[in-house]
């Protein structure tokens, strides 16, 4: 345990650095946070118009809202742009530098995403705050209780979004299109995770499909969470299904970390 | 590294057509006085046309990008039909189009991408970096219009495989609909399409025209793809305010909506001659927008 304070201690100095340099950036990262939202907010916009006055598989206008506000925020609080960035510093030799440090380079990318979502889900927090003073459909039912139990699946989904993109990203050191693989691992959990519609509205099969894989586990889950639509025994399979992902996908990254080093060949200098 | 190649190249290829242009019209330089006229439109066509070719030597260097272009549009299309699919699943019309309509849709927006992704993202696209790093002092130096230069300077030939993919796209779903488009139609799209492509063109320099105000941010053509997203779905699908926005304020309806309307009929081809004014005057506008933030740049190369 006396390893504790040191870890806190790196920790701090990390994501305090991380926040700073995001600083500098503000426009930017307000410039990919409204790049973040508008294909839910698109979405929505579509599933009003079918909705109408009625219902669609028990959703109405206002339980569409509610999903994807919830969505917006757990989205933001899971995404993890690392691959983008090993891709980067594996092709280009940057990875040296940061291999040569005393501490692993994922620490680093941890406290960046820390900072970076403290930073984008706290503006979506507020927004969404401010729109629910004037449109009660977007407000969620005080349940502290749910709030606790969201915030231990956001934890885990944000876990196992980051050993995704981190893995995938590793890729860079086997092939150029490491963030091709990624887009495409994009383009399935557009489907399977939640984006486009709740599971509950695409096809039995394909949910249930969906529901043998990891991709519900990474958002759809903890933001049916939020709004209330998970209850009961969705709720303990879905902390199951995010552990053993989460355990599975931490394995991979394990094994991608160790045989991808012993293959690299440092570029640049 | 990329980058230093392709100044390179762009140099080059103006540097060519420059002396070319100057031995073929003017004959002999020494002693003329016009040695500066490049901005007679002949030239400038020489000078893209040389722009051009030799992006295209240098794009045919890396054929299997070709294979990941066509693949990648493949898997785009398929994605964006099993959207389509999850929305029908639960309803007959999506803002009154039924399914092949917005196909029809679909094809032209997958052509405008097309254009973008082989024209503007590598041109204009690349602005906010240089108004940062001061790569633009290169591109003012030169004796030709800035905003022509930068916006065409490059193109991605193999992402024009998105334009011929769309239409073909286009096509099958009108043949699907069972609707036969009358000559007059076709001219509509014809003029709708190239407006739309204006627009496109338009939208691209007013926003990234902000790069001379917002100098610190560089993944401005974010914005664009965050506004285009609204283009994938016919406008009437959408609530009142966002149609409103998406017609008058910023005019991706008629990037979209508008061309796959006059195609299916949905719309008279008159609508075709209204896209036309749209565009026009949204290049004016974003001509006047590009002179307004252009005088704001002091450079920052040393």
């Amino acid at each position: 345990m006396s390893r504790a304070p040191l870890w806190l201690r790196r920790y701090a100095a990390l994501i305090r650095n991380a926040w700073l340099v995001d600083l500098q950036y503000r426009a930017s990262i307000v410039l990919w946070l409204l790049w973040g939202v508008t294909e839910p907010a698109v979405a929505l916009g579509i599933w009003w118009g079918i909705a109408g006055d009625g219902q669609v598989a028990g959703y109405a206008r206002a339980d569409f809202a509610r999903y994807f506000f919830a969505l917006m925020l757990v989205n933001q609080l899971t995404i993890a742009w690392d691959s983008w960035y090993l891709d980067g510093w594996i092709r280009e030799g940057e990875l040296n530098f940061r291999l040569a440090r005393p501490l692993h380079p994922a620490h680093e990318a941890v406290a960046e995403n820390i900072a970076y979502k403290a930073r984008t889900a706290g503006m979506i927090v507020v927004v969404w705050l401010v729109v629910s003073l004037v449109w009660p459909a977007v407000r969620l039912p005080l349940a502290p209780g749910r709030w606790a139990l969201t915030a231990a699946a956001v934890l885990l989904a944000a876990a196992m979004r980051f050993f995704i993109s981190f893995t995938t990203g590793l890729l860079a050191f086997w092939t150029t299109r490491a963030t091709a693989i990624m887009e495409l691992h994009a383009g399935v959990s557009l489907f399977l995770s939640g984006r486009l519609a709740p599971l509950a509205l695409l096809p039995p099969a394909v949910a249930a499909a969906a529901a043998l894989t990891w991709f519900p586990y990474m958002l759809a889950f903890p933001v049916e969470l939020l709004t209330g639509a998970a209850q009961g025994r969705a709720v303990v399979t879905g902390f199951v299904g995010q552990l053993v992902w989460l355990g599975v996908w931490i394995a991979a990254y394990h094994v991608t970390w160790t045989r991808g080093l012993r293959r690299y060949g440092a570029v640049g200098g | 590294m990329g980058q230093w190649e392709d100044e390179f190249i762009l140099d080059c290829g103006l540097r060519i057509a420059d002396w070319r242009w100057r031995v073929e019209v003017q004959g002999n330089v020494r002693g003329s006085k016009r040695s500066l006229t490049i901005r007679n439109p002949q030239s400038a066509i020489r000078i893209l046309a040389a722009l051009w070719r030799l992006n295209l030597a240098e794009e045919l260097q890396y054929r299997a990008n070709f294979v990941a272009s066509v693949l990648g549009t493949f898997f785009w299309i398929g994605t964006a039909l099993l959207t389509l699919a999850v929305f029908f699943s639960h309803a007959t019309r999506l803002g009154g189009w039924d399914y092949w309509e917005v196909v029809v849709l679909l094809g032209v927006f997958n052509a405008l991408t097309g254009v973008i992704e082989a024209v503007l993202r590598p041109g204009i696209g690349r602005l906010a970096g240089e108004v940062r790093n001061g790569g633009l002092d290169l591109v003012l130096a030169k004796p030709v219009d800035a905003q022509a230069f930068v916006s065409f300077r490059r193109l991605d030939i193999w992402r024009l495989s998105d334009v011929v993919l769309g239409l073909t796209l286009a096509g099958y779903a009108l043949h699907r609909l069972g609707h036969t488009p009358s000559l007059a139609q076709l001219a509509a799209f014809a003029l709708a399409l190239a407006s739309a492509a204006v627009v496109v063109y338009a939208l691209w320099v007013a926003l990234m025209s902000l790069a001379f105000w917002f100098v610190s941010v560089e993944n401005l053509s974010v914005l664009f793809d965050a506004v285009y997203e609204g283009a994938r779905y016919p406008v009437s699908a959408y609530p009142e305010a966002l149609r409103f926005l998406f017609v008058y304020l910023i005019p991706i309806a008629w990037t979209t909506t508008i061309p796959a309307s006059a195609l299916t009929g949905r719309l008279r081809p008159e609508i075709g001659l209204a896209a036309a004014l749209v565009a026009g005057t949204a290049l004016a506008l974003s001509r006047l927008v590009w002179r307004a933030a252009l005088k704001r740049y002091t450079g920052a190369s040393g």
